[in-house]
């Protein structure tokens, strides 16, 4: 079994301690994101590469006809798969999954799925008999922290960009049948996307832990000092809350809440472990910087967007050759 | 009869005939199984039934959980088949199962003094018997009065509470079908004060919303807390009478 990550005590307190200087090793704010890189694939759908500083995800969207749920004739089916393989980091088995992963992939289907990013009403074909599924693969290529964010930003970019083929029903009662228009044929079209979601990470790290792990003194010291403290109130600036962690500062800290949001502001799922116990405060002005970040990302896969489709649509053909323009 | 449910009447009464602001019925016992571990408790939120049994301190039964400078948590959840009104076996490995149990295990790293026991583990085994809603709640709850009850050293209880929001009038502790209606929260607060140790909101919400409903449910936690915190100390004085601390 691959052991798991463990960062050498020097490492853990020499971040700690710049950290109580307000400085990240790699030289960012607090709240900055890494550089975010969106690259969308020039000959297929819904195939997306997103660069989050060194860590690396692609998703691929892919759709099929097949037969809807018994008990839900009217919904489509829409599956996130996530599994992450020992070419992210080695800690990561093939087969087996770890509790990191399972984290990763509830998040992932709560931040997508359960908040209806995408509508499955709108996959059905014929009530109880078809429907399309939609399915994200969802491949990670490089750990260098926020998997999560990473994994989310891939799958609601990917939504967007993702065209099916255009179908038309011929036939009445029970003789109906379905046409499939490849995409040479037809212009495809996109999924009905309700809302875009963006997974943010918040890490917490209580730096007056850290402090007293850098001048020296025993945990009993430090445990006597929690209690004492928690009887006075506390200010929240013992936490150092940044944004995006990288690998080392993921594996260095002390509690994390994941949030994602919407530019409708809306919170779409909020996960917080049981790590570390953070303020009520914190925990609210996170979520409103979650929203932030939301739009920002929002902006730049929109932007992504446009500039694909500029690129595809050479000589103005798939505007012309739409469907809903009057003929 | 009405053809669909009113999850909160315009009088202001919910289904169960609670206000808005009140947790159901709530009622725990200690030390309920002194047989058979080393502490246990049964939690009783309005029809939720959580009976929790911790063994431990204890040296590690495998070498891999020895944590050189830390005790060891590991948490099962148990959910019986005739918890819910169509009887079902249910698996353990569902994921959603294993995310609840590792998020209680996370929880109570944290809030026990875990230096003072490195190299051993304890383990938390906690039976779903009735599910009306607030599962979660209910084990975090358990939990705490089962780790009491073993002597494990904590910096503070543990306590747990739900809430939801359904268009613009917050509930408090829900149960199963008022949270299938509405999006809900799981908040739980280590002490009597705003420390929030697990926050959980599974479905799209507002976030205008979003204060108002973790106000609400800080103040569930604290009344809980209120309310464990008597029943520990009643148990307590009625051992110390008997003699058989």
């Amino acid at each position: 079994m691959p052991r798991d990550l463990t960062p050498s005590t020097i490492e853990n307190t020499f971040v700690l301690k710049a950290l109580t200087e307000r400085i990240r090793l790699d030289s960012r704010s607090f709240n900055q994101l890494r550089d975010l890189d969106i690259s969308f694939s020039s000959t297929e759908y819904g195939v997306v590469d997103v660069k989050l500083g060194r860590t690396r995800v692609i998703a691929r969207i892919s759709a099929e006809i097949t037969q809807p749920y018994a008990d839900r004739p009217y919904d489509g089916l829409f599956i996130i798969a996530t599994e992450i393989s020992p070419m992210a980091a080695p800690t990561f088995e093939a087969g087996r999954k770890s509790e990191d992963e399972l984290v990763i992939s509830r998040i992932v289907e709560k931040s997508i799925r359960r908040s209806g990013a995408l509508d499955t009403e709108s996959l059905c074909i014929i009530s109880g008999e078809k429907c399309w599924a939609v399915r994200a693969d969802v491949h990670f290529l490089d750990h260098d922290g926020g998997l999560m964010d990473a994994a989310c930003i891939a799958v609601s970019a990917g939504l967007l960009h993702f065209r099916r083929p255009d179908i038309t029903i011929e036939g009445v009662g029970s003789r109906r049948e379905v046409i499939v228009h490849p995409i040479t044929e037809r212009v495809p079209v996109p999924l009905a996307v309700l809302h875009v979601p963006v997974c943010v990470t918040f890490s917490f790290f209580d730096v007056r832990r850290a402090s007293s792990a850098i001048s020296g003194r025993t945990r009993n010291d430090e445990a006597k000092d929690v209690d004492d403290d928690d009887v006075e109130e506390e200010d929240d600036s013992s936490v150092a809350v940044l944004v995006d962690a990288t690998l080392q500062e993921e594996l260095l800290r002390h509690g994390y809440m994941s949030v994602t949001a919407n530019t409708n502001r809306e919170i779409c799922q909020i996960q917080k472990g049981g790590d570390m116990p953070v303020d009520v405060g914190v925990l609210l002005s996170c979520s409103e910087a979650a929203i932030m970040v939301a739009e920002k990302v929002t902006k730049l896969i929109n932007k992504r967007l446009k500039e694909d489709g500029a690129r595809r649509n050479v000589g103005n053909l798939l505007v012309e050759a739409r469907a809903e323009n009057d003929r | 009869m009405a053809s669909r449910l009113e999850i909160f009447s315009p009088e202001g009464l919910r289904i169960d005939g609670r206000r808005w602001n009140e947790v159901r019925h709530f009622r725990c016992a200690i030390n309920t199984h002194p047989v058979s571990s080393d502490g246990s408790a049964i939690i009783e939120q309005g029809n939720t039934k959580v009976i929790c049994n911790v063994i431990g301190p204890v040296e590690p039964t495998l070498r891999s959980r020895v944590v050189p400078d830390r005790v060891s948590i590991s948490v099962k959840v148990v959910i019986a088949p005739f918890s819910t009104i169509d009887r079902r076996k249910r698996s353990q490995n569902d994921s959603r199962m294993q995310e609840m149990c590792s998020s209680i295990q996370h929880v109570f790293e944290d809030a026990v003094i875990a230096h003072l026991f490195p190299r051993s583990q304890i383990d938390v085994n906690l039976y779903v018997v009735a599910q009306d809603g607030g599962v979660m709640q209910a084990c975090i709850n358990a939990t705490t009065l089962a780790l009491i009850d073993a002597g494990v050293p904590m910096y503070d209880y543990v306590c747990a509470c739900t809430a939801g929001m359904l268009d613009r009038e917050v509930l408090l502790d829900l149960n199963r079908i008022e949270e299938s209606d509405m999006p809900f929260l799981t908040m739980a607060t280590i002490g009597s004060k705003r420390k929030v140790a697990l926050l959980q909101l599974e479905m799209k919400v507002q976030f205008d919303r979003l204060e108002p409903m973790m106000a609400a449910s800080m103040s569930g936690c604290h009344h809980i807390r209120d309310l464990m915190d008597n029943e520990v100390r009643k148990h307590g004085k009625s051992r110390l009478e008997r003699g058989s601390l």
